[in-house]
């Protein structure tokens, strides 16, 4: 059973990143409404995936994968970045600082599903 | 065009949760922009504001594009863009800005409003434009450089934050919190030690740090001035802690700060720990309740407990008749044991409903963060200068007073905003300030909430409501009024509408409508007012409401209610089905059989002969019984009053009602019909009138414990 | 509401079966035509039922049948005067009300002991106005609840 680790702090779209999920097969989804309770959970659950908001109530998202990728027990993790229109200049920024994916919000359902599940695949491997 | 939901929106399911989330945040928004308020042509906005707000509408545009809502998620944007550019500090909070965002923010709500009644989309072409003519922002992306973590960096806005804090005797703390598993499964995790420490002092930084070994734990500095004693009882959950000292003592003595003046602190002139230029953390502390620990309800389910509740409330009723029929088998002693458990029962009951009730109530900061946009656009339009003063916002109030509310109290505050306070000139010239002032106050006391509306306006004039009274033929020639009839004049229907234009206090329009929807909702309106010195107005409401689901029923062509909590199912039953026995109805209903109540027979009621009814069973098991009624209506949500006046405390009806058409429909009193009915047996059944002058009409007074 | 100027009161004037009777005006919340009345089921006879009036649920009463009097149905003279006294607020049905008129206090006399039966109780005081007599109620008798 692979471990998806979902962050941000607006429930919905927690709930509307795990729906557009729903087709992986073997899935566990771990939810985090900060970023501390995101670590918390990387600490705790051996996490094979996660999908992070860049804009959270504690930390920076880029903090997250600074730490992240600081840790050599999480540093292999896969991460899709989650932005929105505008922020697009953080894209290198996140990319540089470890995102192993960056998405746009709006984003299609078709089109996260196929990066986690490749993600999934490669972190496996 | 967008207009409408795509049907093939794999979100489509979201809509319901995505509005809830909506109003949220833009409760969060309308409480943050009164805030900002403070800030405007400040060097700097507090950033723990700053970053609710853009967080606020990053959560919306990112939800809204989810949704294809893509109006909202523009409108978001560019009011995104505008606080990026006040946390990057490329602008100054300009009026014009808070002016943007306002509209920015009443743009967003009606979208959401349209969208949600299945309605074109309003044009935000000029919102937009607003809201873009602020942002003077130019590249406004996120700066990349990013704190490493080395061990607990804390930067220049935390540091005058602490510094402030050790300036009001505040000690100043480092928790550390390693999570665990074991604690985890007890619901101990970061975001409550979090909202724990917020709970208990000022949160300075909260930051995740690695250990040697490749273990994580939690750093958080907090200033507090809460005993040590308190924190110690923590560490089973984790939490370990020491005092916390900065580094450099210089930094300390430099800056004589109160504490209301670190948010405006200067940058640039602070040492740092951590490096400069980093985008800012928002760990500070907010007034703001942390959402973390709110869980959000739908009120169907609060029915449902309710619904629950009621059921129990019926069940007990008939464990206290069947206490009645061994009163005389049991010993006394035991009879005693047994009727105590049943009143604590009772009492129990009360309590739950009354616990139920209560989780229905929402700070009154939603009705009044509405007002501030009120007030601000009649200001303006009628060139006055007015401050606005709230106080008391989270007093908590029924969900459902707060939407009957809106609209009266919209009426006072524009009322007195736009006749109520003088111009600039005339106050002037009357030796007041030009700066007129409007209070909304709300406070509980006891089982009521207190809101008053007050300003310091011209004041009521009685002289001149007592000629138009006079005139009008509403009061004797020569009556004069004291404050109280004089309310009660205006608030009369007829003088408001005639009278509006040439009442120079300009209190007439609507007032009767304010009226009706206090006493509707069970409340009391006051008035309070002096020549020259402003007027008061004063609501007092009940601090919930009865409100329950029922079904519309007609028997005899009377229509009535039944609260639907007692009722566990509804049939069509044809009269051919129904067995006379004795004095008795039956009919069977899932192999047993089932008493019948009509209606018409208990209420005297005319009895039309159709070939079917519609039959209500009420309670359980062998206490079951159908109550028989002609036709069902419909259901609907009715606001319960009580009847409370001996001519009308009759058995079998709880309280009344009005569907807003003018009349009352009377409540049934579901386990009181079943009392009934016993007494009508009892007694001779030609004479269903015995009911009147035996004890059946004194016998009633828990009826109304159902709802009130 | 006292004028202590001329030592006079207000007072709403009605007719019922002929007689004129008058009840304080500050008694007196509001009058109005009648509208729809819901009967109460097993309520006292003379209790109509209830109305809906700004905002409140208000009991009313058939003043006739109160008194005695044979019920007669409403037409476009007949009147709901809401009567608002200690803490209960109840409608009275009349024939018609006429007018609101000021009655100077001394000119109020007792009703004679004479009086009595059913309507008697209610009486509160009796005065000449011109050629005619008006009989003064009571307003806490007539919401007693000694039925």
């Amino acid at each position: 059973m692979k471990q998806i680790l979902v962050v941000d702090d607006s429930a919905t779209m927690r709930h509307m990143v795990m729906a557009s999920l729903h087709d992986l097969t073997d899935v566990d989804f771990h939810e985090a409404s900060s970023e501390l309770e995101a670590i918390e959970h990387l600490a705790l659950a051996a996490i094979d995936l996660m999908i992070l908001d860049l804009n959270m109530p504690d930390m920076h998202g880029l903090e997250v994968l600074k730490f992240v990728r600081g840790h050599h027990n999480y540093q292999n993790i896969p991460i899709i970045v989650l932005t929105t229109r505008g922020d697009e200049s953080s894209r290198g920024a996140t990319l540089e600082a470890g995102a192993s994916c960056y998405l746009t919000k709006p984003f299609e359902p078709g089109e996260i599903a196929h990066r986690a599940d490749s993600l999934l695949k490669s972190f496996a491997g | 065009m967008s207009n409408s939901f795509d049907d093939d929106n794999l979100f489509a399911e979201f809509c319901d949760d995505y509005f809830a989330e909506c109003e949220e945040h833009l409760t969060i928004v309308r409480r943050g922009l009164l805030a900002l308020d403070n800030f405007v042509n400040q060097p700097q906005v507090a950033s723990s504001l700053l970053e609710e707000l853009f967080r606020s509408f990053h959560s919306l545009k990112g939800m809204s594009g989810m949704i294809g809502v893509k109006e909202a998620e523009q409108v978001a944007h560019e009011m995104e863009s505008y606080l990026r550019a006040l946390r990057e500090q490329q602008v100054i909070l300009s009026q014009a800005g808070v002016d943007a965002l306002i509209a920015g923010t009443k743009m967003l709500e009606q979208i959401l409003a349209m969208r949600q009644s299945k309605q074109p989309a309003p044009d935000i072409e000029s919102v937009i434009k607003q809201i873009a003519a602020v942002v003077v922002a130019t590249g406004a992306g996120t700066s990349a450089a990013v704190n490493s973590s080395a061990h607990l960096t804390l930067k220049p806005a935390q540091i005058a934050q602490l510094n402030a804090a050790v300036q009001s005797a505040k000690q100043v703390w480092l928790f550390e919190f390693t999570p665990v598993s074991t604690l985890a499964e007890r619901g101990v995790n970061v975001n409550k030690i979090r909202d724990r420490l917020q709970q208990n002092g000022e949160l300075i930084h909260a930051a995740p740090r690695i250990l040697t070994t490749g273990g994580i734990i939690f750093d958080f500095v907090v200033a507090s001035d809460a005993s040590e004693s308190i924190f110690a009882s923590w560490e089973n959950d984790g939490i370990t802690y020491t005092p916390f000292e900065l580094n450099s003592p210089a930094e300390t003595e430099n800056s004589a700060l109160s504490p209301n003046t670190v948010p405006l602190l200067q940058e640039e002139g602070s040492p740092t720990l951590g490096g400069l230029g980093l985008p800012r953390q928002n760990s500070l502390p907010s007034a703001a309740p942390t959402t973390s620990n709110v869980v959000r309800v739908d009120l169907a389910k609060l029915d449902d407990l309710m619904r629950m509740v009621g059921e129990l409330v019926i069940s007990r009723a008939r464990l206290e008749d069947n206490l009645k029929k061994i009163e005389t088998l049991v010993p006394v002693t035991e009879l005693r044991a047994l009727r105590e458990t049943n009143l604590t029962l009772g009492r129990q009951l009360r309590d739950l409903r009354q616990g139920v009730m209560r989780v229905r109530l929402v700070p009154i900061s939603e009705i009044f963060a509405r007002m501030q946009f009120v007030v601000r656009d009649i200001a303006k339009e009628s060139h006055k200068k007015v401050t606005l003063e709230l106080s008391g916002q989270e007093t908590e109030i029924d969900k459902f007073l707060v939407e009957r509310m809106m609209d009266p109290l919209l009426h006072l505050v524009r009322n007195a905003v736009s006749h109520g306070l003088e111009s600039e000139d005339e106050r002037v010239r009357n030796g007041k300030s030009p700066q007129a002032k409007l209070v909304l106050r709300a406070a509980t006391a006891g089982e009521m909430v207190v809101i008053e509306i007050e300003d310091d306006g011209r004041g009521v004039d009685i002289e001149c409501i007592t000629a138009k009274a006079r005139q009008l033929g509403l009061i004797a020639a020569d009556a004069t009024l004291d404050i109280n009839k004089a309310l009660e004049i205006i608030c009369s229907p007829g003088f408001s509408t005639r009278e509006q234009a040439d009442l120079t206090s300009g209190r007439g329009v609507g007032m009767a409508v304010v009226k009706n929807t206090v006493l509707e909702l069970g409340g009391l309106l006051t008035l309070d007012s002096q020549p020259g010195e402003g007027t008061r107005f004063t609501i007092q409401l009940p601090l919930t409401l009865a409100i329950a689901d029922a079904l519309i029923v007609k028997a005899g062509g009377q229509t009535f209610a039944v609260p639907l909590a007692v009722v566990r199912e509804v049939m069509e039953i044809q009269s051919l089905k129904v067995t006379a026995l004795e004095n008795n109805e039956i009919i069977s209903y899932r192999g047993n059989v089932l008493p019948l109540l009509r209606l018409t027979r208990l209420f005297q009621l005319p009895v039309c002969s159709n070939s079917s009814m519609a039959v209500l069973v009420v309670g359980t098991g062998s206490s079951a019984v159908g109550i028989a009624v002609d036709r069902i209506l419909n259901q609907r949500e009715i606001v319960v009053r009580s009847l409370t006046d001996p001519f009308v405390q009759v058995p079998g009806i709880s309280g009344a009602t009005e569907l807003g058409d003018g009349r009352v429909v009377l409540i049934i009193d579901a386990s009181a019909l079943f009392q009934l009915s016993q007494l009508l047996i009892f007694s001779t059944p030609h004479h269903p009138n015995a009911t009147n002058n035996g004890n059946g009409a004194k016998k009633q007074p828990q009826a109304s414990t159902f709802f009130c | 509401m006292i004028d202590s100027h001329n030592g006079s009161e207000p007072f709403i004037l009605f007719e019922l079966v002929g007689t004129t009777y008058a009840l304080r005006s500050k008694f007196i919340q509001q009058m109005e035509m009648i509208e729809q009345i819901t009967p109460v089921p097993n309520a006292p006879h003379f209790v109509e039922g209830v109305v809906f009036s700004r905002g409140q649920v208000v009991p009313t009463v058939n003043l006739r049948a109160r008194f005695g009097f044979e019920k007669i149905p409403y037409d476009v003279r007949t009147r709901l005067i809401v009567i608002h006294t200690d803490n209960r607020t109840v409608g009275i049905i009349a024939d018609t009300a006429r007018e609101f008129i000021s009655i100077p206090v001394n000119a109020i006399k007792p009703p004679p002991d004479g009086i009595s039966g059913l309507s008697g109780k209610y009486l509160e005081g009796i005065v000449t106005l011109g050629d005619r007599m008006v009989l003064i109620l009571n307003p806490d008798e007539l919401l007693k609840t000694d039925f």
